[in-house]
C-alpha cells in the first residue's frame, strides 16, 4: 500500500470516531501500525491473539471507546468466537479493519493464500457479519464513517476488507 | 475453601467497581450475590478477561475486576502475555481454580489439577503481583488487600469444587438487559455518553 493510502486510511478511522485500536500485525496493511501508534489521539494496543484482541476491543467500547481491530483475515477464523458470543450475541460494535488475504483482488496472492481468501467472506456471512470490500482509494474515508455508523446502529461487529491497491 | 465464600467477603467490598464475570458457576453464585449496576455477566468461558482488560484501559481511573475460572484462563492463555506487558494497574483478576471442569457435569479434571501452576505462568508472563491463595485468611488478606492496590493483581484461589450454585436461581436477566444496564450505571456515573448507544 502507499504511503498516501496508508494515511488516508488512519485519518478515514479518526475522522469516523475510531480511538482504540487493538492489532495484530499482518502484511497488507501494516503501515498504519505506526501512523496509529504516533497518533495521541489514539491507543493502539498490541494483543497475542486476534481472540483477545476482540475481547478487549470490546471492553474498551463498553467503557466508552469507538473500537476498531485490525487484523489479518486469518485472524476472523481466530477470533470466530468472540466474534459470535461478545461481538454479535452481547451486541458490541466493533470495526474490523481485515487485511484480505488471497481474495480475487489480493495483488499478492498465491496457493499459500488463497485458501484463506476464498472461505473469508463465507466465514463472515456464516457469522451474520456485516462487510465491505475496499480494494482502492475512491470514497475511502466516506466508506470508513459508514461503517463505523452501521456498526453502532447493528450494535455488531462490522468487517471492512481491504485488498486491491491495499494489497500492493 | 469454597468460592462462594470468597466472593461473599467480595461482594462486601464493592462500591464503584466494575466487575467482568465469566461463564461458570461463579457467574451464579456472583449474580446472586451482588446486584450492583456495575456487574457485566459475560456468559462466555475465556472472555471475561480481555473485556475487562479493555475496560480498564478505558476507564484507567475505574477499579475494574475479573472473576474467572480455571478452565476459561486455560482457553485464553494469550491475555497473560498481553497483560504481563501491559500492566493496567486499575485491573484485579480473581481465578477461582477448582481444578476440575465443573460445568461438564462430569467434574473432569483440568491442567491445574495436574503440574499446571497459573500464577507462575502468569509471573512468568510478565504480571509480578501474580499469585496462589489457599485458605480463607490469605484472601481475606492477599486477596481483598488486592483491591487496595495500585497495580494489576492475578490472584489464583485455590478452591474446592463446590455445586452450590446448581442450588441458586440462574440469573435471569438478559445479556442486552445486563449490557445496557451496566452502560447506562457508566453514563451516570462517568458523566459521559457512551459513543455507540446513539438516539433512534
Amino acid at each position: 500500500m502507499k504511503d498516501e493510502l496508508a494515511k488516508r486510511l488512519v485519518q478515514g478511522l479518526k475522522d469516523a470516531g475510531i480511538n482504540f485500536v487493538t492489532y495484530l500485525p499482518e502484511t497488507r496493511l501494516s503501515q498504519i501500525v505506526p501512523l496509529i501508534r504516533d497518533d495521541p489521539e489514539m491507543e493502539l494496543i498490541a494483543a497475542a491473539s486476534e481472540q483477545e484482541a476482540v475481547t478487549i476491543a470490546a471492553g474498551a467500547t463498553l467503557g466508552g471507546k469507538q473500537a476498531a481491530v485490525y487484523m489479518e483475515n486469518t485472524g476472523i477464523y481466530v477470533s470466530a468466537y468472540s466474534l459470535l458470543t461478545i461481538g454479535k450475541q452481547l451486541g458490541v460494535p466493533i470495526l474490523l479493519v481485515v487485511g484480505y488475504l488471497g481474495g480475487v483482488p489480493d495483488q499478492r496472492n498465491s496457493f499459500l493464500y488463497s485458501t484463506i481468501g476464498k472461505h473469508t467472506i463465507p466465514t463472515l456471512e456464516g457469522l451474520g457479519i456485516e462487510h465491505m470490500l475496499l480494494n482502492d482509494g475512491d470514497g475511502l474515508e466516506g466508506k470508513i464513517n459508514d461503517a463505523v455508523r452501521a456498526a453502532n446502529a447493528l450494535r455488531a461487529p462490522f468487517a471492512l476488507l481491504f485488498a486491491g491497491e491495499f494489497s500492493v | 475453601m469454597i468460592r462462594h465464600e470468597c466472593l461473599e467477603l467480595l461482594a462486601a467490598k464493592m462500591t464503584d467497581h466494575l466487575v467482568v464475570t465469566s461463564q461458570s458457576g461463579q457467574r451464579i453464585e456472583w449474580s446472586h450475590l451482588s446486584k450492583h449496576e456495575g456487574n457485566l455477566l459475560v456468559g462466555m468461558m475465556g472472555c471475561a478477561v480481555g473485556v475487562a482488560t479493555g475496560l480498564a484501559l478505558a476507564l484507567p481511573h475505574r477499579k475494574v475486576i475479573a472473576l474467572d475460572s480455571d478452565g476459561s484462563v486455560l482457553l485464553s492463555l494469550f491475555n497473560l502475555a498481553t497483560l504481563g506487558n501491559l500492566r493496567p494497574k486499575n485491573l484485579v483478576i480473581y481465578v477461582f481454580d477448582n481444578g476440575v471442569y465443573s460445568g461438564s457435569r462430569i467434574s473432569y479434571p483440568t491442567a491445574t489439577a495436574g503440574r499446571t501452576d497459573l500464577a507462575a505462568m502468569a509471573r512468568a508472563a510478565g504480571i509480578a503481583n501474580a499469585h496462589t491463595i489457599r485458605d480463607l485468611e490469605e484472601f481475606r488478606n492477599q486477596g481483598l488487600g488486592a483491591l487496595a492496590q495500585n497495580q494489576l493483581g492475578f490472584l489464583v484461589c485455590k478452591v474446592e469444587e463446590s455445586l452450590l450454585h446448581r442450588e441458586i436461581p440462574r440469573p435471569n436477566t438478559d445479556l442486552a438487559e445486563n449490557k445496557y444496564t451496566f452502560v447506562r450505571y457508566l453514563e451516570r456515573t462517568e458523566g459521559k455518553t457512551i459513543p455507540f448507544v446513539g438516539r433512534g
